[in-house]
């Protein structure tokens, strides 16, 4: 049995592939690696909010109410309010201008970050995300019989929050019928085929302030994504310290006691939305939000906490890591 | 005046030993005849047993601005024992 495995640079990260062997009458796996490759260029260059020639970017700067969009990016629209509504409005899609005033106004791909550990010794005291009041996400509506977005003008959309899972999950869809499958999008990972079942993958998490593994997951099936503050923390025109993850309550960076969630779930959107509400929730809220599906919580000390159904699961292996404590 | 009863003579135990010799194989003959004549000599049967081989075939391609790409590749960090480059989860 062959695999192929691909990587390469996407959406201000990594795609990775591993594509075993097609169904009949199904491309070869390299093939099928190009078209996605392909289909990944299409989706970044219509969805980025940091490209103005971007049909997102259209999207955010129409004046009209009502505005003609592609499938890709109702999809996409559909994908953020769908994680708002999961978290109840903790994974806020409409952030735009906070994100901007907290000074990530461009990608930040390739950029050495600062210390995780250092900005956590300067940040606020730690609390829980909540909701925005305002829930601007409900004011989106997308309509697919007239293939339109509408909302009020001089509202914006960002489908960063959810746009890795969602290339992983529709690259996935691509892919069915292949004997097995790995679709990993800058760590949102989708899992498929009959035979991943059988032989599961090995996922390794990585910690968010040794850079190690912090554990192993055999996973067949499903989907698995992480939220961190280790990769995009920069400083803002305080001196302070600011990240990606704001609190939709205040609009600012959240430091709520965690710096990683990592999250199971049926599909890669509905992984990474758990793992950020998880990690935007705080160690009480986040274990609430994993409960059901399973996850692993990494607090500000290091300590990596098991959630749900992957505490009892044997086969999970959680090796020691110097420096932590449990 | 009446005969007196005649004693039952009892057969001999080296009859009976070499009456159910005889009959045994006589017996056995018989089977191997009929075994030996329903299963006519022919190629023996032979279990095939696929051995099914994970193989990955690891490409990495080269991103705009980076000059090296080496088969081993960035991406490869070291061997798994699943046979393939760790698949990883974090932060991007």
């Amino acid at each position: 049995m062959t695999e192929h495995d691909v990587t390469f640079d996407a959406m201000g990260s990594h795609v990775r592939l591993l594509i075993g062997e097609p169904g009949p009458g199904m491309a070869p796996a390299p093939e099928a690696a190009e078209q996605a490759r392909a289909f990944v260029a299409e989706f970044d260059a219509a969805l980025s909010r940091f490209k103005p020639e971007s049909e997102l970017c259209a999207l955010n700067s129409d004046e009209r109410e009502r505005v003609p969009a592609s499938e890709l990016l109702r999809t996409a629209v559909k994908a953020g309010l769908s994680a708002a509504r999961l978290s109840d409005g903790l994974v806020d899609p409409t952030l735009v201008g906070e994100i901007e005033s907290a000074g990530y106004v461009a990608s930040r791909a390739g950029m050495q970050g600062e210390s995780l550990a250092t900005a956590l010794e300067g940040a606020p005291a730690r609390r829980p995300a909540r909701p925005g009041p305002a829930r601007n996400w409900e004011r989106f509506a997308v309509d697919d019989e007239v293939a339109t977005i509408s909302r009020p003008p001089g509202l914006r959309f960002d489908t960063g929050g959810t746009g890795k899972g969602l290339a992983a999950d529709l690259i996935a869809e691509r892919l069915r019928g292949y004997s097995r499958f790995i679709v990993d999008c800058g760590g949102d990972i989708r899992i498929g085929g009959a035979d991943a079942l059988v032989d599961p993958y090995e996922v390794f998490v990585e910690h968010p302030l040794s850079g190690e593994r912090a554990f192993v997951l055999k996973l067949g099936g499903g989907a698995v994504a992480t939220s961190g503050l280790n990769v995009r923390i920069w400083r803002d025109a305080e001196g302070g310290f600011s990240h990606h993850l704001l609190d939709p309550a205040t609009g600012r960076p959240a430091w709520t006691g965690l710096v990683g969630a990592t999250a199971l779930g049926d599909s890669a959107v509905e992984a990474e939305t758990l793992a950020k509400a998880a990690l935007l929730s705080g160690p009480e809220g986040g274990r609430r939000v994993l409960a059901e599906r399973g996850g692993m919580l990494v607090h500000d000390n290091g300590r990596v906490e098991a959630v749900g159904p992957l505490a009892a699961r044997p086969r999970i292996r959680v090796p020691d890591l110097p420096g932590t404590r449990r | 005046m009446t005969e007196p009863a005649r004693k039952a003579r009892r057969p001999s135990p080296a009859l009976v030993a070499w009456s159910s010799i005889a009959l045994f194989a006589v017996l056995f003959a018989l089977l191997t005849h009929q075994l030996s004549a329903s299963q006519p000599p022919g190629p023996r049967p032979v279990l095939v047993r696929k051995v099914v081989k994970r193989r990955v075939v690891t490409t990495v391609v080269p991103s705009p601005g980076r000059n090296t790409v080496t088969s081993s590749g960035a991406s490869v960090a070291e061997a798994s024992s699943a046979g393939y480059a760790p698949v990883t989860t974090g932060a991007s």
